[in-house]
Formats: C-alpha cells, sequence, structure tokens
C-alpha cells in the first residue's frame, strides 16, 4: 500500500491527458497511411478513391461504436455482423411485401431493438455469459435470415433506397454523414451523460455500482440494444447499398467491429473506452484494406496485416497502461 | 518442524552451508536500504536487523514505507541503494524466486491464490508432486491434509479454494507458505479478514513456527496483536525507519506516538450528542443471513453491531439496504413503514451504505476517483441531458478537499490509491448524497492509526448535522468506545444489546462467540 500512496503523491499523469495522448496517436497512424498512400500509389488522393474509402469505413465505424458500448460494461457482442446480415433481409422483404419505406426503416431499427434485448434478458435474467447468447443468436439469426429467403437473396426495387447510398452531400458520401449521425448522440450519451458513466462504473464493478444505486440490469439492456441498434441500422445503410437484402451478408463484420474497437482502445475487460477510439480504428482498417487494393497486395494478406495491427497496438496499449502503475 | 519438514524439505535451501543462525543472532541485515521510485522516495535508507528466531512485528500507517520494504524482501521490487546480509553474507535479492530459494516467503493481506483450485492443488501449486509426468493428486491431497490437520487448521484438503471463507483461504496461504519450508516469513495483515478464532489459530500457528526457528516478520495495524505477538517492534513512519523497541520495554502509547505523533486519547474521539427522531426501526426483520432483527437508529447517535465476520451483520446491513429480499419483517423510515425493495429506494429514502469490501463492493478501482466518489449522484447532477461538468468537478474536488485523501488529481484511478484513501473515497461518495443514516460496515479494516481517527471524528461531524450512524465491525475496541448502543450479532440473530459502555469486554465476546 504504500508504495502506492507514494507514487500517486508523485503524481501519475492524469488520465485524460494519456487517453488524449493515445487519440492523437491514432490519427497520427492514420495520417501517417494517408499520406504513405499517397506517395505510394497516383489513385488514392482522387476523390473516388476518397468517397470509396469514407464508404467502406462508415459501416465498420458505426458497428464498431455501438460494440464499445457493450466491451465498456465487459461484455461482448458477437451477434452484430449477423445482425446487418438479418437486417439487411428484413427490409429488402419488408419493402418487397409493399410495406411504405418509412416503416419498414423504422420496424427494421425495431428488430434491432428487440435482438438487443434478447441479449441483454439471456444475460441479466438467465445469466448466460454475453459471449454465449450472442454466439447462439449469431448462427440463429443468419439460419432465420435464410429460412426467409429460404438461401436466396431478396432485391430491392425501392429506387429512393438504393439510391441512398450512392448519393453525396456537400461532396461527402451519405454514408460517412451516417457515422456523424451516430457518433454525435453516441458522443454525448458515452461522454457527457450519466448513463455513460453508469456504463463505466457496470464495466469496472457491477457490484459497487449497485450498491451506488446504479441500475446495473437497466444499463446492460441499454449497452446491448445500443449495439444491436447500431448493427440493424448498418444492415439498412448496407442493403441501400447492394440493394439486395442476403443473411449471409456481413460475415465475420463482428471481428472488423470488435478489431476497430480494441485498436482505438478500448480494453476488453472493460471500463476503458471512447467514441472517438472505435471510428479512429475503423478507418485505420478501411485504409489499409484501401491501400492493400490499390498496392495490389494479395487481399489475404490484408487479413494478416489486420492480426498484427491488433497485437502491435494492443501491446503499446499494454505498455502504457503498465507504466501508469 | 514435525510434519512440515517432511514436505517442506524437499527444498534446496540456499542457506549458507554448514552453519545455520543461532537463535538470537541476525539473520537478516538490512544497511541503509533504500528505493526510489522517480524523485519519490518510497523507503528513506533504513538500517534494520532481523534476528533468528523472533517474531518482529513492523508497524506504521499507510505510505509508511511498509509495503516497500516486503517488496524489498521478496524480490518483488529491487532496492536504489543499500545492502542486505542474509545469514551475514550479501545477497541481491534481485527476484521472488531468490528469496523463496533463500527460505524468504511472504502471506499477503489479500489472498493470492488460485480460487477454482482444490485446498491441496493450491498448496503444491507450482511444486506439483509428480509421478513420470502425472501428477499425483491423491498423494498431494492426503500431504496437504497431514499438514492441515498437524497445524490444528479444520479444513478439508479436497474442497474448492474459492468455498472457504476468506479467514480460511489466508490459513491456507499461510500452511503453503509453512510448508515450503520457509526460515523467514513475512505476515502482512494477516487478520485483517480473520475471525477472532481463525486470528487465534493464526498465532498459534506463528508461535509454533517460531519455536522451530522460522523467523517471523508481523505486520498489522493491531497493536494489540504486536504485543501479543513479538518479540520486538519497529516502527516506520513516511518511509523513514524511526525507531525499534523490545515489546517488553514499550507500550501502545509510545508506538502510536512514534508512528503518528499523536496520543491515544485523540484516536478514539467519541463526543456525546442529544438523540432526536427516531430515523429507523426495524421490527423482526429476516432475510438471507439474518433473522428477526429488530433495532432502531435515532438522529444523532452510534449503534453498533458487533459479532464474528459471517454473523448477519454485514447480511442485515444489505437487507436493510434493499440489495437482498427480506422475508419477514417491517422496516419504518421516520416512522412510516416502507418498503425497501431496491438500492435505489433505499438512497431515496437517505440511507447510505460503505460497504464491507471495498474492492469487491465498494469502488470501481480502475476507473477515477472523481467518478467514483460522484457516481451515486450522477442524477442530481446532471442538467437536461448532460452532466453539469463544473458541478461534477466541484463536488468531487470538494470531497477530495474535506476528507483530506492524497491524491493530485480527481483523475487518478481509485486503484492508485492506498486502503486508507480508498476508504476515503468510499465515505466521500455518500456526504454529497445528503444521506440521514449511515451504515459503516467495517471501516477501519486494514486503514491506519490516523485515518482511523479522522473517520471517527467524521462520524461526530455526521452526527452533529442530524444523521445517524449503524457502525459494523469486527474490532471490539472500535465497536465499544464509539457506540450509544451495541448490538450483538450471533447466527443472524441479535443475542445481545447494551447501552455505552455498559457491558464489559468480556461480556459482549462471550454473546458474540456463544460461551
Amino acid at each position: 500500500m504504500s508504495v502506492e500512496t507514494v507514487e500517486s503523491s508523485a503524481g501519475p499523469t492524469p488520465r485524460k491527458g494519456i487517453s488524449i495522448l493515445f487519440g492523437l496517436t491514432l490519427v497520427g497512424l492514420l495520417l501517417f497511411l494517408w499520406l504513405l498512400l499517397g506517395f505510394a500509389t497516383n489513385s488514392f488522393w482522387t476523390p473516388n478513391n476518397i468517397s470509396n474509402l469514407l464508404r467502406q469505413g462508415a459501416m465498420t465505424a458505426i458497428l464498431a461504436v455501438g460494440q464499445t458500448f457493450v466491451i465498456i460494461t465487459a461484455g461482448i457482442d458477437l451477434s452484430v455482423g449477423a445482425v446487418v446480415g438479418f437486417t439487411s433481409v428484413i427490409v429488402a422483404w419488408l419493402l418487397a411485401a409493399g410495406v411504405p419505406l418509412w416503416l419498414a426503416l423504422i420496424a427494421t431499427l425495431a428488430i434491432g431493438v428487440l435482438i438487443g434485448a434478447f441479449h441483454a434478458f439471456g444475460i441479466v435474467r438467465m445469466g448466460l455469459p454475453a459471449f454465449i447468447i450472442t454466439l447462439a443468436t449469431l448462427t440463429s439469426l443468419r439460419g432465420i435470415g435464410l429460412l426467409i429467403t429460404n438461401g436466396s437473396t431478396i432485391s430491392i426495387t425501392n429506387e429512393a433506397f438504393t439510391n441512398f447510398s450512392r448519393a453525396d452531400f456537400l461532396g461527402v458520401p451519405s454514408l460517412f454523414w451516417m457515422v456523424i449521425v451516430v457518433a454525435v448522440p453516441a458522443y454525448i450519451f458515452l461522454h457527457l451523460s450519466r448513463f455513460g458513466r453508469y456504463l463505466f462504473a457496470v464495466g469496472s464493478n457491477a457490484e459497487a455500482a449497485r450498491l451506488s444505486g446504479v441500475n446495473v440490469n437497466r444499463t446492460t439492456y441499454l449497452a446491448y440494444i445500443l449495439s444491436s441498434t447500431c448493427a440493424a441500422f448498418v444492415g439498412l445503410l448496407l442493403a441501400s447499398r447492394i440493394g439486395i437484402g442476403n443473411a449471409t451478408q456481413a460475415e465475420g463484420w463482428e471481428l472488423q467491429a470488435i478489431a476497430s474497437s480494441v485498436i482505438g482502445g478500448t480494453s476488453l475487460f472493460g471500463a476503458v473506452g471512447s467514441v472517438h477510439g472505435p471510428l479512429l480504428g475503423a478507418f485505420i482498417l478501411a485504409t489499409i484494406n484501401n491501400g492493400a487494393n490499390l498496392l495490389n497486395v494479395n487481399s489475404f494478406w490484408q487479413r494478416i496485416i489486420t492480426g498484427l495491427l491488433i497485437i502491435v497496438i494492443v501491446y503499446f496499449d499494454q505498455l502504457r497502461r503498465r507504466g501508469e502503475r | 518442524m514435525i510434519g512440515l519438514q517432511e514436505v517442506g524439505h524437499r527444498h534446496e535451501l540456499r542457506t549458507p552451508a554448514g552453519h545455520p543462525v543461532p537463535k538470537g543472532e541476525p539473520i537478516l541485515e538490512l544497511h541503509s536500504l533504500r528505493k526510489n521510485y522517480g524523485a519519490v522516495e518510497a523507503l528513506k535508507p533504513a538500517t534494520m536487523t532481523f534476528l533468528s528466531g523472533e517474531v518482529h512485528a513492523i508497524v506504521g500507517e499507510n505510505g509508511a514505507g511498509k509495503s516497500t520494504l516486503i517488496k524489498l524482501l521478496t524480490g518483488v521490487i529491487t532496492r536504489t541503494a543499500g545492502e542486505i546480509l542474509w545469514c551475514g553474507e550479501p545477497v541481491q535479492l534481485a527476484n521472488p524466486n531468490e528469496a523463496i530459494s533463500r527460505g524468504i516467503n511472504a502471506v499477503h493481506q489479500e489472498v493470492v491464490l488460485c480460487p477454482h483450485l482444490s485446498v491441496a492443488a493450491n498448496m503444491f501449486l507450482g511444486d506439483e508432486m509428480n509421478r513420470r509426468g502425472l501428477m499425483r493428486k491423491r498423494a498431494m491431497t492426503d500431504a496437504a491434509q497431514g499438514v492441515l490437520d498437524d497445524l490444528g487448521f479444520n479444513l478439508p484438503a479436497g474442497a474448492v479454494l474459492g468455498s472457504l471463507t476468506i479467514g480460511q483461504q489466508q490459513l491456507v496461504a499461510t500452511a503453503r507458505a509453512a510448508m515450503r519450508g520457509t526460515q523467514f516469513l513475512i505476515f502482512d495483515e494477516p487478520t485483517a479478514y480473520l475471525t477472532r478464532q481463525e486470528s487465534e489459530q493464526l498465532f498459534r500457528l506463528i508461535r509454533r513456527l517460531q519455536s522451530e526457528g522460522v523467523t517471523i516478520v508481523y505486520i498489522s495495524h493491531r497493536l494489540e496483536e504486536v504485543f501479543e505477538l513479538a518479540d520486538r517492534v519497529s516502527v516506520l513512519r513516511d518511509g523513514t525507519h524511526v525507531g525499534t523497541r523490545a515489546t517488553g520495554e514499550t507500550n501502545e502509547a509510545e508506538l502510536i506516538a512514534l508512528m503518528i505523533n499523536r496520543t491515544i486519547e485523540q484516536i478514539y474521539h467519541k463526543e456525546h450528542f442529544t438523540a432526536g427522531e427516531t430515523l429507523v426501526e426495524t421490527r423482526g426483520l429476516s432475510g438471507p443471513g439474518f433473522a428477526d432483527v429488530s433495532l432502531t437508529v435515532k438522529a444523532g447517535e452510534i449503534v453498533g453491531l458487533y459479532g464474528l465476520i459471517g454473523a448477519g451483520r454485514s447480511e442485515f446491513a444489505l437487507g436493510l439496504y434493499g440489495r437482498h429480499r427480506l422475508s419477514a419483517g417491517e422496516v419504518f423510515w421516520q416512522g412510516s413503514k416502507v418498503e425497501i425493495d431496491s438500492e435505489r429506494k433505499a438512497m431515496e429514502l437517505g440511507i447510505a451504505l460503505a460497504p464491507e469490501s471495498r474492492r469487491d463492493q465498494g469502488l470501481c478501482l480502475n476507473l477515477p476517483i472523481g467518478l467514483n466518489i460522484n457516481l451515486p449522484v450522477f442524477r442530481k447532477l446532471t442538467r437536461g441531458l448532460t452532466i453539469n461538468r463544473a458541478a461534477e468537478a466541484a463536488n468531487a474536488d470538494r470531497q477530495i478537499r474535506d476528507l483530506k485523501i492524497k491524491t493530485p488529481s480527481r483523475r487518478v484511478l481509485a486503484s492508485a490509491m492506498s486502503g486508507g484513501n480508498q476508504q476515503k473515497i468510499v465515505i466521500g461518495k455518500w456526504l454529497s448524497h445528503g444521506a440521514k443514516l449511515f451504515i459503516f460496515d467495517e471501516p477501519t479494516v486494514g486503514v491506519d492509526v490516523g485515518t482511523k481517527a479522522e473517520i471517527y471524528r467524521l462520524f461526530a461531524r455526521l452526527l452533529e448535522k442530524g444523521a445517524g450512524i449503524i457502525l459494523i465491525s469486527s474490532y471490539l475496541p472500535e465497536v465499544y468506545e464509539l457506540s450509544d448502543r451495541l448490538h450483538v450479532f450471533r447466527q443472524g440473530r441479535l443475542v445481545g444489546s447494551h447501552g455505552y459502555r455498559t457491558a464489559s469486554h468480556e461480556e459482549v465476546l462471550a454473546q458474540a462467540i456463544g460461551a
């Protein structure tokens, strides 16, 4: 004990400073990648490619923000990729059945809410580990989606819907605007509202949070519902982008989302995370994929590079935390 | 070492061959031992001698350098300067393995074993009995049981460690160290979580190890234990070794003076206030772990709940606080009947709970101090959608200042704080909440004398403002000296109630034990 007291009176750098520093490191990495690709290729800094990059990163970014809420509570949501595929089927199916667009959108998002509520129900009421319940819905949702479509895809003929993903606003792809539409409220929620503080408290020590009057169950519901709703939203964006509903789409996106979140400084042990971190993480991953395509690197390498990047970044993060102690 | 040695001798001890240190001769000498963390001196040049076969107590407030000293001796950290002589020869103690192989072991306050493994597996952890690469589980369980029986611990070697109480786990940790052929054994506040019987067992073990020639270093906040066990006692203050005394030639008052420069009368600080209205009354309250508890708490008074660990005091507190479902009985809050079915409900009535375990129940350790302090009051700090950040900072800073929490900033993680400062954070959580009834469950476990005195003075401040206090403690002098009314728990029931100092220590103790 004595050692710790002495250290603390010496003044460990306040946490906020470090997190800003870490954020800047990520920004630096992103800029470095962009500069590098700008020199290495002729096509990187073309408006077309930048739009493409922003579109690519947008969907992972939104998933990663939702995922981060869950990881901060020391949970995990493995189902987000399956939810994306499943909700793309739902919206295509509803549109094919002649449901008005606005209603189809709301209904699809509502399905996202329900899936999240089911996850939280399994965790809170049935006492299942988050890993298990979300793994179960990962496989089941893809099954249900395939049953609905009988294994095929549903085409979307609603042009207002499919044009959305190709549209630009102020020269920026609409898909990227959607990141901002999600990120700004997410930032307010996580960093400025008391519910954000509760997420951190539950992730750090649920019992202490409970005894401090925090409704732990409600906070858990909130986290999983937000994650699934973000995934359903991405399902809409994906359906708009590819013009079909297909339950096998977005395979492995849950790992992309978790990787983005972790690269962005979220701790899988809970209680550490931000909104800007996963956004940067998602665009770093998108840049690597985009650059690898431009450089004609075998796409299999992209996976290997992503894996290595996760190890390096999380390792440096560990070193930083150790230094803090 | 009968029994112990059979198992323990499998270790080759790296003592200088041929000449064991005779009893009473220096076995471990520290010359100008120093440890710096950056610019901070955690241990100022310390020169101390430990004699073979003695029980040497080390006392000091939190932050005095005790943990640093232990870590240096067990090889967890390495010294900045100075010399360590083991059996007269200079040694490095560069890593924990070197310390263990020389026969230096430590039993820590927080049990650092694997809760999912059996008692026997834990005792043999890292040193399992093998035959052709396969573990001899049966033989290990038998050997472990032999050691436990021999030590007089009534513990099953086959049980899963996590199913035992913390106190029992501590005994297992001690048996583990004893079994490993230890020559020099350091106890870091071993009784903090032990019941009285468990403490007695531990003391018997310590005396026995001593009689077998083991040198014991005993670190404790409880001075009465120091006088019961130790031959000599060293005092640390602010990283400085301020003196060593033979226990026969000193007294509690002198030690406290050395530790904090304050007298004993200033520690148990009892002010009497006129009792006001009845805040809470329970009638026949029953729930998990307690039954038929009827008591009242008035404004301006401290109601003490004494009993052994597991006697139902904490369970009663958690029940009253809405953490556990009540099975029978009624609660009246300021005269009207209430149903407390959630923690939130209890808080809204004006009940605050500083729970028993800081680490498991009290704090979000890897979050900042400020967030911990504000956790119960974020609702109040919210304006519209968002938290009023200025008010959030102001509230945290005010508690840090008022409670003298030693931290450079509210942004420092709670885990970086010492036990006493952590306890202050737990208390600080509730001061801004505006509670009327404060339940303090073991508020001074692992807290140094100086901080204890601060906490007791804080009690007086709360009473003065018209609050009532339920004080739960396993430390009799504390509840005895501070309580206006003292209730004794045994096996989940109230077995005795006394006024301020109306019963003797022995009477209260007998009721608690059921003698």
